[in-house]
Parts: structure tokens; sequence; C-alpha cells
């Protein structure tokens, strides 16, 4: 039986792995840096916080994630035109002892069996939105593009200067970088507004990670962006997480399978939710894997970590996949 | 191109800072101010919301044709001898308790007034009191109800439900949308109806209140 690492690359690479690579198990995640300790979340239910950037996050009790908080007032960047006034960006740069409990959280996975992988989000775009407000933001590559230029090249430089520290102490197998590029049905922007903005910020970063030891990229955007599949092949994603279903993913397997694989195949709104059942989730893993395949796929609720929404549902995929597994390999 | 179709052209495209200028000018050509709004700015954008529909046009170029119309509007305002004779009717809408997301629900507002509607945009995290108190407004034809997530869906069939059991309930329509929401759901719920997109939504609502 091969490891979930060995599996894993089977699958990516159009080997032959002995079963579907189950959701995460792939993945050894390392949760914490000494940046991220100083960069508040708020707890599920609790109050709001403000994270390094200076943005408010918000995390209800019933939703899966921490939000920002855009009234006029917490806006971090109210002016494009000025954006340097308003943002002060967070240091990366800590002392080796600050690193010594996430190097050993590191230490504790077993490289022959998990990749040790870096959790980092939000991502580029993201930040952007999270500190200029989403509308705001998207106006601003028609108003304002040189700031937009200026101001991703910022964030861009500090993922580098983290990506540093990362690699430097940690010493990555993997790196699960969060972006979210789209609503369900399509992209937030255009495929060649992406390029001009966002292509060349994730080719320097990805770029980084893969000069300095690490050997998978996997991005995580549950959204539409097939059309996008092509420019993440140039910036280094292996993995693609969080596909949904309308993105036709068979037909992405057959064309761009080989250079990049596809985690997901199952809307998390289709099994996680009020009422779900086994049956349902039965019902959705099959049919994922059956029109997807054994190979450059990796069957996953489009959620973007290792959990689900209500109790239960992820533990059900899993048990799901390995009894599919049991059947068809 | 007819001015009004350069008016049309314009909003289209987003030239936010053209439009004024083109309206002034029809205007001046003796154009009637109804059908500029008509054919130069509603008709424009109603071809944006097919285009941003059919994934021909994103978010960024939807939200500066909307900017596009509304300074347009500014100028044409004065002209038009009241916004209650061009308003086709009052829309009120919300995300539900519990859900922060605005995009969504801030395009089909953007669409919904662009189709000519007044719109009142009562934000996120909305209560199902605070709907029914502002569907109490006779104005109102509309009430759209936002949620995003599978975990504010409850909040979603608790607001319909508290919309369904006002008093002046036959007077508006109940629209719902958002990620999660299939036109199943609101069937289930109680909604008159469901719309996937933006554009959608505003012609839906359109044709609710004028056929």
């Amino acid at each position: 039986m091969l490891t979930p690492r060995q599996n894993l690359l089977e699958t990516i690479r159009g080997g032959h792995p002995d079963r579907f690579v189950n959701q995460y198990e792939f993945m050894g995640l390392v949760m914490g840096t000494p940046y991220s300790v100083r960069n508040p979340y708020p707890t599920k239910g609790g109050p709001n916080v403000v994270n390094a950037w200076g943005v408010t996050l918000s995390f209800p009790d019933n939703v899966p994630g921490g939000f920002p908080v855009h009234t006029p007032d917490k806006i971090v960047i109210k002016d494009i035109e000025e954006w340097q006034k308003y943002l002060k960006v967070p240091n990366v740069v800590y002392d080796a002892e600050e690193w010594e409990p996430f190097i050993a959280m590191a230490e504790k996975v077993d490289r022959t069996q998990q990749f040790v992988t870096n959790f980092i989000a939000p991502g580029v775009f993201e930040q952007c939105h999270y500190l200029l407000e989403i509308q705001n933001c998207l106006m601003s590559f028609y108003t304002n593009p040189d700031e937009m230029h200026e101001l991703i090249d910022c964030i861009t430089e500090w993922e580098l200067a983290y990506a540093a520290e990362i690699c430097k102490y940690i010493k990555p197998d993997a790196i699960f970088h969060h972006d979210d590029w789209g609503s369900q049905q399509s992209t937030f922007i255009s495929p060649d507004m992406f390029r001009e903005f966002y292509k060349p910020a994730y080719e320097k970063i990805y770029g980084y990670y893969k000069a300095h030891g690490v050997e998978l990229i996997i991005h995580h955007s549950d959204s539409y962006a097939a059309t996008l599949v092509p420019d993440m092949i140039d910036m280094g994603i292996d993995i693609w997480q969080g596909v949904m279903t309308s993105n036709n993913i068979p037909e992405l397997i057959r064309e761009y399978g080989g250079k990049i694989s596809f985690m997901g195949g199952i809307d998390s709104a289709s099994v996680d939710h009020p009422g779900w059942t086994e049956e349902e989730v039965r019902r959705e893993v099959r049919r994922a894997c059956d029109e997807c395949g054994k190979l450059y796929f990796i069957p996953n609720a489009s959620q973007g970590l290792p959990m689900s929404t209500f109790p239960g549902v992820y533990e059900a995929l899993t048990k799901e996949i390995d009894a599919y597994s049991k059947e068809v390999f | 191109m007819s001015k009004i179709e350069e008016i049309a052209s314009a909003v289209e495209r987003g030239k936010a800072k053209l439009v004024p200028g083109l309206v002034e000018e029809a205007l001046d050509e003796g154009a009637d101010p109804v059908e500029i709004l008509n054919k130069g700015m509603i008709d424009a954008m109603s071809v944006v919301g097919e285009k941003f529909k059919n994934n021909e046009i994103f978010v960024p170029e939807m939200l500066v044709a909307a900017r596009a119309m509304k300074k347009g509007v500014e100028v044409l305002k004065p002209n038009l001898g009241g916004s209650s004779d061009v308003s086709i009717g009052k829309a009120v809408i919300g995300t539900v308790q519990g859900d922060l997301h605005d995009i969504g629900k801030n395009l089909v507002c953007l669409m919904i007034e662009s189709a000519g509607f007044e719109v009142q945009d009562l934000g996120v995290d909305v209560p199902a009191e605070k709907f029914v108190e502002a569907a109490a407004d006779p104005a109102v034809k509309i009430v759209g109800v936002s949620a995003l997530l599978t975990t504010t869906m409850p909040a979603m069939k608790a607001t319909v439900e508290a919309l369904n059991a006002a008093p002046n309930r036959a007077d508006f329509k109940v629209m719902v949308g958002g990620a999660p929401i299939t036109q199943a759901f609101a069937d289930e719920i109680g909604a008159d109806a469901y719309t996937p997109d933006a554009a959608t939504a505003a012609s839906v609502a359109k044709a609710f209140v004028v056929g």
C-alpha cells in the first residue's frame, strides 16, 4: 500500500495510485508562524478583532470563517490614491527561538507519509479587497490602475519576505495558499485583468517557493476559475483545491491533466448543510469520482480546510471516499 | 450614431466622465429626458446585465457602468419632473441575519436600480423583522432576500416565512438568491422567485411589476 504522499504523487503524475487520495490526508498542515500569532483572528462567536494589517474581522457563530467588516469607519485604505498613508505592513522577521514551536510542529510530520504544508491566507487578491472593501477594490482596477499595481507589488513583496522566513525555518514540502478568485459562476475579474494584475505577483511568490525546496503548490479558490487554469499552470500551481462542479472538471482534467490536478468536485453547499445525510454524501462522492476518474483528481469538499461547517460531514466524506476506493481500485 | 445611442454606448463602457456631457448635449438637442433614461441608460444597463450573465464582462465592468449611469442620472434628474414619474416601484433588498456577504446583494441592488426601481438597501445581517418593517411601505413591490451560506439558509427561511405572514403580502413579491440557494429551496420556503444572478433578478423584478 502506498503512503498518502506516494499515492498523491502517483495521482498527480499520471502513475498508478492504489486508491483515491482522500481529501487532505497527504497534507501535514503547519497552521502557525511567529507572524500569524501576532495576526489576531476572531474566535467563532467571539468579539470582532483587528488583525495585523488593521482589518476588522468578524466571525459570527453560524458561519464557516472570519469575514472583514467594511463599514466606512473600518475600511483600512480609505482612498486608493493615498494607499501608502493608510497601510502599515506587518513585520515577518522574528528570532529563531520564536520559530521553535512551529519547527516542532513540522518535525512531528513524517515526511515519508505526508507533505509538511504551510497554510497561508488570505492571498494577494483577498488582501486587496480586505484592505479596500471589495467594490472599491474592483472599481479601482479601472479608476486607479497604477495605484492598484503599487498596492499589489507591496503585498507581493510582503508575501516574498514571509516566504523567505517560512522556507528558512520550516522548510515545507508544500504550500497551501488561499485566494478566492471568483463566485461559483464566474471569476471576479476578467482573465485579461487577472493576467495583468495578479498573475505576475503569483509567478513571483510561487516561483520563490519552488526555487527554495517546495515541491507542491496547492492553491485554494472555491469558485469558478476554469478560465484561469492555463495561468495557474504558468504560476506553478500543482493542485487547485476547491474546484467547484461549475468548472466542468472532467473537461479540465482531459485538457490539463498532467500539468495540474484538481482537488474538490464536491460543492460544500451540496453536502454540508443543515439537513445533510449520509446518503447524499455517498451519492456526491460516487458522482464526483465516476465523473472525474482516478488520475489528476482528488475527491474533496470545496471548503478550504479539513473540516466541515456541520459536524460529521467531513468524516462522512472521508469514510465514503475510502469505501468507494475499495470498490473501484 | 444618435446622441442617445452614444449615451448608451458610454454607459455600457463605464465612461463616467463622458456620460454627463453627452446627457447635457442630448437635452440641448431637445431629446426627451425619459427616453434618455430608458433608451440611453436603462436599456444600456440591461445589455450590461446580459453580458455579465454570459460571462462576457465581470464585476468591475458592471460597477463602472452603473457608476457612469449614476453620473448621467444626476444631470438628468432635474429634467425628469420628479422621480415618481420614472420609478417603476420600490425594492427593498438585504442579506439575512448572521450573514455578512454583501457583493452579490449589492450587484442585485445595482441592477434593480438600473432597471428603474427605487432601491432601499437594508445592508447585511438583517433580522427578519427589519425586512417585514421595510416591506410595510405601500410603495414596496419587491423584497429581495440574499443568503450566501448553508448556515444562513434557515435565516432566509425564517425571513420569508415572516414576510409571508405580513398583512400586506399581496402587495409585494419575495425574491431570493445567493450561492447555496436553489429553485427547489425557494419553492420550499414559499418565495415568489429564485434568480441565479443579478441581471436575471432585475429582469424578473421588472416582469413582476410591469408585466
